[in-house]
């Protein structure tokens, strides 16, 4: 690790972090705008590998860094498949007719 | 690898007592670092919490002699049943084996000196003081009265009962649980006694990791949990208020996320000591040991998949049901696995039936019935009928207190010459194992009909048809309470009285088995070097011992 | 052995390196307190992990007015404090460089940068978008609450998460400001050097990772629910 890599990967970060605010104003659909998220992916690898060494020390700190974000997938995945799966049968305050067949 | 030094220098002056002489004061004990004191801190502390919830579990089971309820009132047997899940669950099943035998024996087992943080260790302790003590606040003043499941609305809205400060005691002692984890994965990662490969190492110390890998990943999950639900209670407003848009079943996704993997993490420990006991009573190595450890990994992974099989009824979408469905089949194939192969090493085996043994051919059968029963409430079409019922409660028993609390049962006395230097009477440790199978049996196998017939769990009270098998049950847990009530009496006299152990009064395998009973402050003078794998018996080995 | 003789072991008489008794060389100890430090941020990325859940569930039911409350959040604040948090990092990171050459003093004044980024990075969260926020009403239980109709169930949710989880992140870096001076004055007193000066690795990895945390908040926050 240099100074000069440090400086550049906080170069990067700025970047990135003026790309995400940007791309925030791109008209998407609403489920499509937590893309929005992919350049501050970035810079979380970019903090990662240059500021914190992950790439670096001994090979338990990479496995544990694994471990943590295959498990944040997981629940992510799993627990979101509910909802997204779900059949909703709206309230009648809702004042939406419920779907046919319900 | 040049990891651990090979000797340690000790003190001119220093005696070559055990780590029990080392120091007499209130701090030395208060303020030690030494994994086998903090170990008997906490054998101390889960042993008075296991009272807590055992005279939690005897009212309730009194409530249940008659069909109207002993005790006259609903809400206080809904405050007992509470009381009983959440000290059992998080102040005595949770950390038990990984706490007391886990400290005192993993650092053993891998030849080192002590766990990799020791300061750490105490820490935890204090931690798990901490949330016991506000816990035991929270039930003095009045008690929770949501089941210790906390589900929503209940918990966040419309229960009276002391919530927020139960929850505090049980978060405070969530980050315990973390501490302790992260402690042995780093250990058995960092401080492995030369030659000790992965391969070489006993089931015991991959049974303990994997458990560390539930408790460090799943445990923070509780944790924010209990505070959005802390938060919501005190803000009135939350993220499970369905009046705002919130869902409630996101907090049973969030609770049971951790509570399933926390299922394992209370029967994985009983996993590692029954595949220490057996080999050793039976004189010989574990069969299929790479299926054996393997198999502890992949319930570790797979435990996090299966959670929403405790929602099947709680109005999930039906595609989510029938994932979690077909994934809790799946968990359970490593652990019949681990039964056939338990079951194999007793195979041609030269068997004693010392006490240890007896509580873990008592383990094998019961865990198998209540493994079993857990296959018929993970088929949806069941679990309809069966869910919220007598037969889940008692197929989790069959588990955890015929299963688990056999174990730790078994890893005590199978340990404790180990530990205290001393020889606890076998005649008396052999028939109250023998009291505690009986009595088990008793109070939970009627459960089971109970449950089939449909009568629901966490009632105060039931319809006059049930009455048989309810008095049959409470019947059961009074030779229980015996059976429980013995090992503390001759344990106790044990430390006095007891015969001095030699270093391998079992002739078993083991670094733990290399140092003397009881070890000194630094565990081995020098680092031992393992040059075989583990359950190394001689060929014709008998075993001689004591009376 | 008792807790005092385990504190001995480790804290830094200037010049020599000790190490506690179960390990064999101070380097394989610096090594292993990194991986604790490391499985220990997996625990927090699971405890922020559920927070991430409840804003899926929240802006899956209700996604006009998550959005809606999304839309009222300061953007001007967030990204201010976002380049705020991400320079700290940087500038520790410097330090960590200068302590690895024995600049000592290097050290001390990149701390100093990095500790006024992150009281900075305070200032404005909890001195002026806070008060701010609560200004406006959009406290989520606030009775008076600073969006009405349909979208007020979903907009209070927003807030629920907004200021949940900035409370708990502005909680870690208030832990993160105590460890960096803790780290300054350790420094000051000749603590560290080229040879040892694992606490300083250890914090630095705290800093960052709760660096990482805002980057993960911020676009759930400000800029994913932005665009009407």
């Amino acid at each position: 690790m240099s100074a000069r890599r440090l400086v550049m990967a906080w170069l990067g970060l700025m970047a990135l972090g003026a790309a995400e605010l940007a791309a925030s104003f791109l008209p998407l659909p609403h489920a499509w705008r937590p893309l929005i998220i992919a350049p501050g992916v970035l810079m979380i690898l970019i903090v990662a590998v240059t500021f914190m060494e992950v790439t670096e020390g001994p090979t338990i700190v990479r496995a544990f860094a694994l471990a943590a974000l295959f498990w944040l997938f997981i629940l992510l995945a799993l627990g979101a498949a509910d909802p997204l799966t779900r059949t909703d049968y709206p309230t009648p305050q809702a004042r939406v007719a419920p779907p046919a067949g319900a | 690898m040049s990891a651990v030094p090979a000797t340690v220098p000790v003190k001119r002056g220093e005696t070559e007592g055990s780590y029990l002489e080392d120091g007499h004061t209130l701090a030395s004990w208060l303020l030690t670092t030494d994994h086998k004191r903090i170990a008997l801190l906490y054998l101390g502390s889960i042993t008075f919490f296991f009272f807590i919830g055992g005279i939690a579990a005897a009212l309730v089971r009194l409530n249940l002699i008659v069909p109207q309820g002993l005790l006259g009132s609903a809400e206080t047997y809904n405050r007992l049943f509470t009381m009983h899940g959440v000290v059992m669950v998080w102040f005595f099943l949770v950390p038990a084996v990984p706490v007391t035998l886990g400290n005192f024996v993993i650092p053993l087992m891998l030849g080192a000196r002590d766990l990799a943080f020791p300061r750490l260790n105490l820490f935890s302790w204090y931690l798990f003081i901490a949330g016991g003590a506000v816990t035991l606040w929270a039930l003095l003043v009045g008690g929770v009265d949501t089941g210790w499941t906390f589900y929503t609305p209940l918990s966040t809205g419309y229960s009276k009962s002391h919530v927020v400060l139960a929850a505090v005691g049980i978060f405070i002692a969530g980050f315990s649980s973390i501490a302790t984890g992260l402690n042995f994965i780093v250990s058995i990662h960092r401080l492995r006694a030369p030659g000790l490969t992965w391969y070489r190492m006993p089931v015991f110390l991959w049974s303990m990791y994997s458990l560390s890998v539930l408790l460090v990943l799943a445990t923070p999950v509780l944790a924010i949990t209990l505070l959005l639900v802390t938060l919501e209670r005190l803000f009135h407003i939350g993220v499970f208020d369905p009046a705002v848009g919130g869902d409630p079943l996101l907090f049973q996704h969030l609770f049971w996320f951790y509570s399933h993997p926390a299922v394992y993490i209370m029967i994985l420990p009983g996993f590692g000591v029954v595949s220490e006991i057996i080999p050793t009573f039976a004189r010989k190595p574990i069969f299929g040991y790479k299926f054996v450890v393997w198999a502890s990994v992949s319930i570790a992974v797979i435990s996090f998949f299966v959670w929403g099989h405790h929602m099947f009824v709680a109005g999930t979408s039906l595609y989510s049901a029938i994932l979690f469905s077909i994934l809790s089949y799946l968990v359970a194939v490593p652990s019949a696995i681990k039964v056939f192969n338990w079951i194999g090493t007793l195979h041609k085996g030269h068997i004693e039936f010392d006490a240890p043994m007896l509580y873990a051919l008592g383990f094998v059968g019961l865990f198998t019935i209540g493994g079993v029963t857990g296959l018929w409430v993970a088929a949806l079409a069941a679990d309809v009928h069966l869910t919220q019922t007598y037969f889940v409660v008692a197929h989790f028993h069959y588990i955890m207190v015929g299963g688990m609390v056999s174990a730790f049962f078994g890893g005590l006395h199978y340990w404790w010459p180990k530990i205290t230097g001393r020889l606890y009477p076998e005649m008396w440790a052999r028939v109250a194992a023998l009291i505690m199978f009986i009595g088990f049996n008793l109070t939970f196998f009627p459960q089971f009909v109970l449950g089939y017939l449909g009568m629901p769990r966490r009632y105060a009270s039931y319809p006059p048809d049930f009455q048989v098998l309810n008095v049959l049950s409470s019947a059961g847990a009074t030779i229980l309470a015996v059976a429980y009530l013995l090992p503390l009496a001759y344990l106790t006299w044990s430390l006095i009285y007891g015969k001095r152990a030699a270093a391998n009064p079992w002739r078993a395998t083991g670094l733990e088995w290399r140092t003397p009973s009881p070890p000194p402050t630094v565990n081995f003078l020098e680092t031992p070097v393992v040059t075989t794998g583990p359950y190394a018996f001689g060929a014709g080995d008998r075993m001689h011992h004591h009376a | 052995m008792p807790l005092a003789r385990a504190i001995e072991c480790t804290i830094m008489p200037s010049g020599a390196v000790r190490h506690d008794f179960q390990y064999a060389t101070p380097a394989y100890q610096s090594q292993t307190a990194v991986a604790g430090m490391w499985l220990f941020l997996a625990t927090e990325v699971l405890f922020f992990g559920g927070l991430i859940l409840s804003w899926i569930y929240s802006r899956h039911w209700n996604p006009a007015g998550f959005d809606r409350g999304s839309q009222r959040a300061s953007l001007a604040a967030g990204t201010v404090n976002t380049a705020i948090l991400v320079t700290s990092s940087f500038a520790y990171a410097l330090g960590l460089l200068r302590i690895r050459e024995g600049d000592a003093r290097g050290l001390v004044r990149c701390c100093a940068a990095t500790l006024a980024l992150g009281l900075a990075f305070l200032a404005v969260k909890f001195g002026i978008e806070w008060p701010d926020d609560f200004r406006r009403h959009l406290f989520p239980s606030d009775p008076d609450f600073g969006v009405q109709g349909p979208q007020q169930g979903g907009a209070r949710l927003f807030y629920v998460f907004y200021f949940w989880g900035t409370g708990l992140h502005g909680l870690h870096m208030i832990i993160g400001v105590a460890l960096l001076l803790w780290i300054m004055h350790r420094t000051r007193r000749g603590d560290f050097s080229k040879r040892y000066h694992t606490p300083v690795l250890v914090v630095g990895l705290y800093w960052s990772f709760v660096d990482i945390v805002w980057l993960t908040l911020y676009p759930l926050i400000y800029l994913i629910g932005r665009s009407a």
